[in-house]
């Protein structure tokens, strides 16, 4: 540390360098939590990228290195063979019950931000059931979920139980992204759009939805990965039709060939893509913004 | 009073705002908890039928079996194994991307590589350790080419220490991102000042940085331990079904149609879960934290 | 109903958060068409609610807002024909300057076209063509005052109201954005409501300077009026410039009476127009700063002075065309001469200097 203090006389002894010197000699911490940090995300990564090697193996491959040749072979396996199950079918579903999912979400969160900008009777009740909600048991609310159709002489089917149950896990985290978006949101410019003579909905419109775009943008992101990927809300409440997650699940029991591999690489580029869409819209609309800040 | 009134307006109109958010959770929360927790007052016919009526038998049965407390004490021990991991993996890159690395914007986009998998399969995440862990997997091969061992190690996979791998590498992520921003919230003016005031390093982690980062540690603490004893898939998967946790047995007990005595251990589990969150919620108003 | 002067009357405003509290507390005012009115206050005074409630942002909890003859309690704000213009602005983050000063007649329906010739012409009028098509986030400070300005008067409101309008600017910008804020309401002949906590701002500005304190209004009057006629204790020393007595009175006798200060020397203070003093009472008494004359002990006194309080001089201050000098006269209270430049270098003062204190008799006034 006594080296920061010779390196930046003019500024005295400054914290950012005490900790991380912004020029000059690194800590040996730094050294050290690079190192954890370099190890944290290798392991984070690595196995997902062996999978995705493997899965391009041909029909010799099998579940572990080394590589036994190059192919699309698992790819084709995987939607041509009936032993996989109807992984194209599951796979429609999944698609268009995370659109379905993320609309809503993106939808009810908005209202709801809206809603607790300000504190009113009994907003506690409805905060802490979204607290519950998320940390409910998953697979104890599907079964709940499940009976109560039952006992409603519903059938349960992905576009009604299962729709449900995976938004009762995405708009908890809708509404969480959409409080720390609020918070940034200046309750002055729906003020001033209401000054200005726009109505209710006009100010929502032309102020609040173009400014917090991004925010809701990360809404959708949340609302689509997490209904895509959702299985214990959705195992006991999805009815006779399987989502994607758990054709997934049925093949980690009984599939043991590189078709499970070929699959994780193809959910995980239709991952890679949302996300890539949704950042990439984010930094759009901050760009046309010329890269300003809002002010808090 | 108007007073009153205007104030019962603003009320109906949060309400109005919130109405549709509680239309999804009374069904599909409130409801199928209620119906859990009736379930569990009912008797069972054998064959998957509920009949409706009141005993207290399934929770004795639950609370007499042995094996309620073996799975209680193998959840626990993957909660408190995952929770340590997770928080010193999660505290220590939180804190490596807010204070040793110099441009923010890579601080950003290291910290944006850190949360891509979330957004990714779970189980997809999970599997992919196969091919690392196996008996024939890559550890064991570096681990023989290198002469350290002879024969492949069997406790890689399908154990409790790969259950504890696969929950520490999906969960690490839930304590990064809230203890991310509660450190980047911290004025840096504020670590100045405690160096000018001759705090060491370690001083400023210990009495600036940690209770600064508090309300961090505790949301993400609340995500690990409720998702962790919620689980079942990762414990059935990579255990190799060795090893069963509260809500993995509730799942074979609904597999075999034990409706009854299933909705009774998981109105426990939920009961130990509200505790325990209950408890972390007690040390830090986390509707203050999070809007403000 | 159409609004179409600017004249406001606050009749028994009242407004409670909470139902225990009044945060405005009584308050009535009447504001001529096309004045100039600052409210002034501490933060917290409720200055910035008397105008959120005449903007239409708030109801008041009791009490009536007449604009140009319509009370406009309930009324939205657009037809009240008001028009605010925010603390640190509230632009638009995501329009341009232009789409700013469109917004008013974009949600009034107008055609692109029509509005972005009128929003041309604001702008022109403010003199930020140039700028047009920038973002908020690209302007300055002032150039941002200047867009809410034309943004707020796009609406031909018959009042603006401007919360803290300056205070996001600093020093030199706020006293030239001052003129132009002047200059504004001139041209546009419309009534200004203007909050603000700094005195030189409210006293430079106003036709009317409105004092508050904890919800009611303590003086208002013209600016002149406020600032030498002080009300009472908390006005001086709010408005500044006074130093502040307080004693008992020992005598009264025709036109004036003696002030006594424990073992001091009596002061003699004129009773001017207040009424109703009588022996023994306790009262507060103000003299200007800038009456107060310091001479040296065994000189003699200016003409006209009669009251001389020995001090002694604990600082010094050099304000550039006066000398700020802070003296002991009053235990544990301010007491402080504005001295000249000139006068005071003829024969400067150091600090621990004895002088006496003293001002022409009539300088001082009693206050309520």
């Amino acid at each position: 540390m006594s080296a920061v203090v010779v390196d930046n006389p003019e500024q005295g002894i400054s914290a950012r360098k005490a900790i991380a010197p912004s020029r000059g000699k690194r800590p040996w911490t730094f050294y050290v939590l690079a190192s954890l940090f370099t190890a944290y995300v290798l392991a984070l990564y690595g196995p997902m990228f062996c999978i995705y090697i493997l899965s391009f193996q041909d029909v010799r491959g099998g579940l572990v290195f080394p590589m036994k040749g190059r192919s699309l072979h698992w790819f084709i396996d995987l939607f041509t063979q009936v032993r996989t199950g109807d992984v194209k079918g599951s796979f429609d579903r999944s698609i268009k019950l995370a659109v379905i999912v993320t609309i809503i979400t993106v939808v009810i969160s908005f209202l709801a931000g809206l809603g607790f900008r300000r504190r009113f009777k009994g907003d506690s009740i409805v905060f802490y059931m979204m607290i519950g909600s998320l940390v409910a048991p998953g697979l104890v609310l599907g079964l709940g979920t499940g009976l109560l159709f039952q006992a409603l002489g519903l059938s349960p089917a992905w576009y009604s139980s299962a729709l449900g149950a995976q938004l009762s896990w995405t708009l908890p985290f809708g509404v969480l992204v959409m409080f720390a978006v609020m918070s940034r949101f200046n309750n002055a410019w729906d003020e001033a759009a209401r000054d200005l003579g726009a109505s209710r909905w006009q100010a929502i419109r032309l102020v609040m939805i173009p400014v917090l775009a991004p925010g809701l943008v990360a809404v959708a992101l949340f609302g689509f990965t997490l209904s895509y990927d959702e299985f214990a809300r959705t195992l006991q409440t999805a009815g006779s039709l399987n989502t994607l997650p758990l054709e997934i699940w049925s093949m980690t029991l009984n599939v043991t060939s590189p078709s499970l591999y070929a699959l994780g690489t193809v959910t995980t580029i239709v991952s890679f893509v949302v996300i890539g869409v949704s950042l990439g819209s984010i930094v759009l609309i901050q760009k046309k913004r010329g890269a300003q800040k809002i002010k808090g | 009073m108007p007073s009153s009134s205007s104030t019962s307006r603003s009320s109906l109109t949060g309400w109005l705002y919130v109405s549709p958010l509680v239309g999804v959770l009374v069904p599909f929360f409130l409801a199928p908890i209620l119906v859990v927790l009736a379930a569990s007052f009912f008797g069972s016919d054998g064959f998957g039928g509920l009949t409706p009526g009141f005993t207290l038998a399934n929770y004795v049965e639950v609370l007499h079996s042995a094996l309620t407390l073996k799975l209680y004490l193998a959840t626990i021990k993957f909660t408190v194994l995952t929770w340590i991991f997770t928080l010193l993996i999660g505290f220590f890159v939180a804190y490596f991307l807010v204070f040793h690395v110099r441009n923010q914007l890579l601080a950003i986009g290291l910290f944006l590589l850190c949360t891509v998998p979330f957004w990714t399969s779970n189980i997809i995440r999970m599997i992919s350790w196969i091919p690392l862990l196996g008996k024939e997997g890559l550890i064991n091969a570096a681990l023989i080419s290198t002469g350290v061992i002879r024969q492949p190690l069997e406790v890689l996979l399908f154990s409790d220490l790969a259950v504890v791998i696969a929950y520490v590498h999906q969960l690490t992520i839930f304590m990064i991102v809230p203890i991310f921003n509660a450190m980047a919230r911290i004025d840096k003016r504020l670590i100045e000042a405690a160096i000018d005031a001759g705090a060491s390093r370690f001083d400023i982690l210990r009495l600036i940085v940690v209770p600064m980062a508090k309300s961090g540690i505790a949301l993400g603490s609340i995500f690990v331990v409720s998702i962790v004893m919620g689980d079942f898939f990762v414990v059935k998967v990579m255990s190799g079904g060795g090893s069963a946790s509260v809500v993995s047995a509730f799942y074979e007990d609904v597999g075999v149609l034990q409706y009854p005595t299933a909705a009774a251990s998981a109105v426990l589990l939920t009961l130990v879960l509200v505790a325990i969150v209950s408890l972390i919620l007690r040390s830090v108003d986390i509707r203050r934290e999070i809007t403000r | 109903m159409r609004i179409e002067r600017g004249d406001i009357e606050l009749a028994g405003v009242c407004k409670s958060y909470d139902g225990v509290v009044n945060a405005v507390d009584g308050v009535n005012l009447r504001i001529a068409d096309g004045a100039y009115c600052c409210f002034i206050g501490p933060s917290g005074c409720g200055k910035t609610t008397i105008l959120r409630m005449i903007a239409g942002h708030e109801d008041p909890t009791a009490g009536e807002i007449v604009i140009g003859g319509h009370n406009v309690v309930g009324l939205p704000p657009v037809q009240r024909r008001t028009a605010m213009m925010f603390q640190s602005y509230a632009l638009f983050p995501h329009l341009t300057v232009r789409e700013n000063i469109a917004f008013a007649l974009q949600v009034r329906g107008q055609s692109k076209a029509e509005r972005l010739r009128a929003a041309d012409a604001m702008i022109e009028k403010v003199r930020l063509t140039q700028f047009a098509d920038r973002l908020p986030a690209q302007l300055s400070g002032g150039q941002q005052q200047r867009v809410a300005l034309a943004r707020a008067a796009i609406t031909e409101p018959r009042v603006l109201l401007l919360d803290e309008p300056l205070s996001a600017l600093d020093e030199q910008l706020r006293v030239q954005m001052r003129q132009e804020l002047r200059r504004m309401q001139r041209e546009l002949g419309i009534t200004f409501i203007h909050v603000t906590h700094t005195q030189l701002e409210a006293i430079a500005l106003a036709d009317l300077v409105v004092v508050m304190e904890q919800g009611r209004i303590k003086q208002a009057g013209p600016a002149r009026e406020v600032y030498a006629h002080p009300r009472d204790r908390y006005v001086a020393e709010f408005m500044g410039g006074q130093n502040v007595l307080s004693g008992r009175v020992a005598k009264v006798n025709g036109g004036s009476f003696l002030l006594k200060q424990g073992a001091r020397e009596a002061i003699e203070v004129p009773l001017q127009a207040r009424r109703g003093i009588g022996v023994g009472d306790t009262i507060d008494i103000a003299v200007r700063r800038d009456d107060v004359a310091l001479v040296r002990p065994g000189a003699s006194l200016p003409p006209g002075c009669g009251t001389a309080l020995p001090s002694r001089v604990t600082a010094i201050e050099y304000q550039g065309y006066f000398v700020k000098v802070m003296l002991d006269t009053v235990p544990d209270d301010e007491f402080v001469a504005y001295v000249p430049e000139k006068t005071f270098f003829a024969d400067p003062f150091n600090v621990g200097d004895v002088v006496l204190a003293t001002w022409v008799a009539d300088r001082a006034r009693p206050l309520a």
